[in-house]
């Protein structure tokens, strides 16, 4: 083959990986939505699991309403302590190296699959500290997942913040808590605020963490925090696994999507806010 | 001096309020991490550290699971193994493909294309596991049942291919941000000696992002080794060991996430479990150390994106 071929095979194969990044989202979307759409409606979301096999009618509102308690509990946890702890990074550590170390291990705990964090969460706080499978174990697990990622989203707005407005405002005579209050968190606030709803959204979405520290394949009782949780993920899970329904498995599905869909879709028009 | 005092220079600045403000931030961050060390050393508490240990990692590596047999034999290598097929495949797939999506937004692509493209992966990244675990049910798994003819269509091969479409963003995200910055230093010296993008590709741009698709590639790894959910449902789920790509397997962590809830606690199984998870933590923290490393040596400095 002459090299002009092969340049054209080159723009070929480029051009073909940007459209399958396009096209896959989009396909799995509509897959969803022309599968789920018709089972999709309000009695759906504000029904209880009915039937036989259990799940195989009715709605879905205990799981969202159980999804939403966990990440909530789980944010009030992480929010201040990833916040406080950024702050503490970029205002006052003293020391670079402490930084940056501390910098690495939290990056790299942020990797760490979260079923780790869930075995994790289930022999501590279910078995040791005597919590049992319930709503207030599944959220510290969550906030141990939120936790890094608020950290360094709100670490990374602290940084952008220009050095100018510190030693400006620094230079007022005001304290630096002042500063930070006053200046540091509203100069970044779109930042966090887009990390915040970034991390909340992949809590929502996982469900090995919670897998056997708070879920129930059905809870009949309201929402305590010593009683497990039905969540949309692991209804999702249950539904499939069991093979009870595929029809109310792809409407879960679909309001998972389209719920982290709206989630996302804010996060990126926050960012965007943030460029221009 | 008296005001000196009043202005507390000797404590660098900072007001009585300042260091309470310090000492609560300090808390929340030794908390914080303190959580994420405990993380670790209850896995390694609850694996039952002591005399057997040694054996017992070296069993979980190589060992049967029959845990039912007398004496049980409680060896995890048909997970490992499990694990590393289905990541192998999602691999091959997902690095060429999300190289070429990298090359494609950071190169090729018009403007227009391109501002379609970053929201689509990043919608791509917002899917959680459950969702591609139940995509990949519906579709790939009775796909696969009429293609090949099989009993039950949950393979190898299956989980391999849902896995990569889940990679796809970050190894694309990751390398994109490789080349971009290759790119920037030396597309215009490079095109200006009158040579092709494909030459331009292969000995320059290649040679230099080298490390960062490295790192691209140990973070799909890391990702791969820790999924959980989709690989639960797809895989099959069987103890058996797994002898070809389409035959069913159960990667670790589907091995954990199905067997922990019915495990007596402080049982041999028990610990064998905790053994398990506890190696593959370190695993993805070595990953991860070693990505942070590479990404080092793309921009110069540790942290820069």
């Amino acid at each position: 083959m002459t090299f002009r071929t092969w340049n054209i095979l080159y723009y070929f194969f480029v051009w073909l990986s940007g459209l399958l990044g396009i096209a896959l989202p989009l396909g799995i979307g509509f897959y969803l939505l022309l599968n789920g759409g018709k089972i999709l409606n309000i009695a759906f979301l504000l029904d209880r699991p009915h039937g036989s096999p259990l799940g195989s009618e009715g709605g879905i509102l205990p799981a969202i309403l159980g999804s939403f308690s966990l990440t909530a509990i789980g944010l009030a946890v992480a929010l201040p302590a990833g916040i406080g702890s950024a702050v503490y990074l970029s205002e006052f550590s003293c020391s670079a190296r402490l930084k940056s170390f501390a910098r690495l291990l939290i990056e790299s705990l942020a990797g760490v699959p979260s079923i780790i964090y869930g075995l994790f969460g289930y022999a501590f706080f279910v078995l040791l500290l005597q919590m049992g499978t319930s709503l207030i174990a599944g959220s510290l697990v969550m906030a141990i997942v939120m936790y890094p990622i608020i950290l360094i989203t709100s670490q990374e707005a602290f940084d952008a913040v220009s050095r100018e407005y510190r030693e400006a405002s620094l230079s007022l005579g005001i304290d630096h808590t002042e500063w930070i209050v006053r200046v540091l968190f509203v100069k970044s606030f779109t930042r966090i605020l887009a990390g915040v709803v970034l991390a909340v959204g992949h809590a929502m979405g996982s469900a090995a963490p919670i897998l056997f520290t708070a879920a129930v394949f059905y809870s009949a009782g309201g929402i305590r925090l010593s009683q497990p949780v039905m969540t949309l993920p692991t209804h999702l899970y249950f539904l499939v696994s069991e093979g009870v329904s595929f029809e109310n498995a792809f409407g879960t599905a679909l309001v998972l999507v389209i719920g982290l869909l709206v989630f996302n879709s804010l996060a990126m028009i926050l960012r965007n806010n943030i460029k221009e | 001096m008296k005001w000196d005092k009043d202005l507390s220079t000797r404590h660098g600045g900072l007001s009585a309020r300042d260091r309470i403000v310090r000492s609560l931030c300090l808390l929340f961050l030794v908390a914080g991490v303190g959580i994420l060390i405990l993380t670790i050393v209850y896995l390694f508490i609850e694996s039952g550290p002591g005399k057997g240990f040694p054996y017992r990692v070296l069993d979980c590596f190589t060992g049967e699971w029959q845990p039912l047999a007398t004496p049980p034999k409680l060896g995890m290598a048909h997970a490992w193994v499990s694990t590393f097929m289905i990541t192998g495949i999602a691999l091959a797939i997902s690095l060429p493909i999300g190289f070429g999506i990298g090359l494609f937004t950071s190169e090729i692509a018009p403007l227009i294309v391109r501002r379609l493209l970053t929201p689509s992966l990043e919608l791509l990244a917002g899917i959680p596991a459950v969702v591609y675990g139940f995509f990949g049910a519906v579709t790939l798994v009775r796909w696969f049942e009429k293609v090949f003819q099989l009993s039950t269509g949950e393979t190898i091969l299956g989980a391999g291919i849902v896995l990569s479409v889940m990679m796809l963003p970050f190894i694309a995200s990751t390398s994109a941000e490789a080349f971009r910055a290759v790119f920037r230093e030396y597309r215009e010296s490079v095109l200006s000696l009158g040579v092709d993008q494909l030459t331009m590709f292969r000995r320059v741009i290649l040679v230099r992002a080298f490390p960062g698709l490295i790192a691209a590639a140990a973070l799909g790894l890391a990702r791969g080794v820790g999924e959980t959910l989709a690989v639960l449902m797809l895989s099959g789920n069987t103890t058996a060991f797994p002898d070809s790509i389409l035959s069913r397997g159960q990667p670790i962590t589907a091995l954990l996430a199905t067997e922990i809830g019915e495990t007596a606690v402080d049982s041999e199984k028990y610990h064998m479990l905790f053994t398990g998870a506890l190696c593959l933590m370190l695993l993805v923290l070595l990953l991860n150390l070693a990505i942070s490393f590479l990404k080092k040596k793309v921009y110069g400095t540790l942290y820069a994106s």
